[in-house]
């Protein structure tokens, strides 16, 4: 198996019947930046979950660098596969900005020292060193996004999994935010609304509609893709051209 | 939207008790509550050197009188109770005198001035370890005296998710507000319990979502926190010895 993330058939329905994933198939090769694009209650989140075994039935129908998602594989897994979720305020909790990043590496096994070094040198990248002795509760929105986001990839995963992270940003933490994704030298897959910063971050994108992957190719030539866009309920925004931009 | 700060307990007064170990301060209030729940009371200079002990600590935390009465207020609903024991409380039928008719018991007097003095003293010394240690230190505190992972994890959130919850509150009442609903009357407390039903239903889910998010870094069942420096606290030791040996000297030796 070459392909760094594999999906085989993957399906999920929750508990009262409803299925929100149905026949998954996708695979992602290792430095790969994806897209999962789609309309609300398509199901993105849902499928994120599965990444790293939050949810699913843990069946060996995904494979992370030929690991399967299993209950003997869960901690490993975990460590390759980090998720920011969608509210920052679901992912903070501790009392300090430093112990909040230092919760993941403790977790896998990093001594203190460790843990802090890999915290710091966290938080440096998501340029919030100077915040670390705060509480997170008290920092503005722009700046728990970061927070959470350093609090991921101060575990090192191979891949980041990260779901609407430019909902409720203001102009200037959305770009800070797409700069520090760019940097990155991880795989990434990027769940969004926010179409632009798709096509800036992602070579390729997904639309994901009804539990279905309805679509893969270019992020590009899903953008000019009307029909494609259209009976998936995309849009661009409003005066957002992009026939000047190179495929 | 940037959360809003609640009032926390902690007064930034520079006092020498900030500077001291959370978990010697937390250790040394509960062994002197211990010491004065269980004194007799009837030797005066017992009471008057454990209340000593108590004005000394409230002396060294700096905390403005005023402000220490104002916390002192919530042991009201205590003294409310205590006040009426004059008259209820009769032990062996023996009354001191009366008012409006009604006999005042020696005994009801006796458990009234006991437990005045001691909710007092035990609530001062509960002031002055909030006024001069903040909600992560009294959590690091418990952590340092080995108090169960699970219990000092729930302490944590507590604290943690008052704010997100003071600022969920305040976000459904603007709503509500703002679509003409008046907090007034019998009639405005149903839709305010529908709202608290919201509430707790979204706490419930953030809750899950917090979970969901903890494992995901590898939660395993215990939060640690990091080490913090302080200094030296010696004194507090003493303290807690003197006023055990008070207790000791009361129920053994007079």
């Amino acid at each position: 198996m070459k392909n760094y993330l594999q999906i085989n058939d993957l399906n999920f329905s929750y508990p009262d019947g409803y299925e929100a994933l149905k026949n998954i198939n996708l695979e992602i090769n290792k430095g790969d930046t994806l897209g999962v694009l789609g309309p609300n209650g398509a199901g993105k989140t849902t499928f994120i979950l599965h990444l790293n075994g939050i949810l699913g039935n843990l069946d060996d129908s995904i494979y992370i660098n030929n690991l399967s998602i299993n209950e003997d594989n869960l901690k490993k897994i975990r460590e390759k596969v980090g998720i920011v979720f969608q509210d920052p305020d679901d992912q903070l909790f501790m009392p300090t900005v430093l112990e909040d990043v230092m919760f993941g590496p403790k977790n896998f096994g990093y001594t203190n020292e460790e843990a802090e070094s890999k915290a710091i040198e966290a938080l440096e990248k998501v340029k919030m060193k100077e915040f670390l002795n705060k509480p997170p509760h008290h920092l503005s929105f722009g700046q728990k996004r970061k927070v959470a986001i350093a609090s991921v990839i101060a575990i090192n995963p191979e891949l980041i999994v990260l779901d609407e992270p430019s909902s409720n940003l203001d102009p200037a933490s959305r770009r800070e935010l797409i700069e520090i994704l760019k940097n990155l030298d991880v795989t990434i897959i990027l769940v969004t609304h926010d179409l632009p910063m798709a096509l800036e971050i992602c070579d390729e994108s997904i639309i994901l509609n009804n539990g279905e992957i309805k679509t893969r190719d270019k992020t590009y030539s899903i953008l000019t893709n009307e029909e494609t866009m259209k009976e998936n309920r995309l849009e661009l925004p409003f005066g957002f051209a992009l026939h000047h931009l190179e495929d | 939207m940037e959360t809003t700060h609640s009032h926390h307990l902690q007064l930034h007064n520079n006092s020498k008790l900030n500077l001291l170990k959370p978990q010697v301060k937390i250790f040394t209030v509960f062994a002197i509550v211990l010491s004065i729940a269980f004194l007799s009371l009837e030797n005066y200079s017992i009471i008057l050197s454990q209340t000593a002990i108590v004005i000394y600590l409230l002396w060294l935390s700096k905390l403005r009188l005023s402000t220490y009465l104002k916390r002192l207020s919530v042991d009201i609903p205590f003294v409310l109770f205590a006040l009426f024991l004059p008259f209820l409380s009769k032990g062996n039928n023996e009354v001191l005198f009366k008012i409006f008719n009604l006999n005042v018991y020696k005994t009801g007097v006796l458990e009234m001035t006991n437990i005045l003095i001691k909710i007092t003293l035990c609530v001062t010394l509960a002031i002055v370890l909030t006024a001069t240690t903040s909600n992560i230190e009294i959590i690091y505190g418990l952590q340092k005296l080995k108090i169960s992972p699970l219990l000092i994890a729930i302490f944590s959130f507590a604290i943690r998710y008052i704010d997100v919850f003071i600022d969920e509150v305040k976000r459904v009442r603007i709503a509500m507000k703002s679509r003409g609903y008046i907090e007034k009357g019998f009639k405005g407390l149903k839709p305010l319990a529908f709202a608290s039903g919201a509430l707790l239903i979204r706490g419930y889910e953030r809750g899950e979502r917090v979970y969901n998010s903890m494992i995901s870094r590898g939660f395993n069942g215990t939060i640690e926190l990091k080490n913090r420096s302080y200094e030296k606290s010696n004194f507090l030791y003493i303290l807690s010895l003197l006023a055990f040996s008070n207790l000791i000297i009361d129920r053994f030796y007079l």
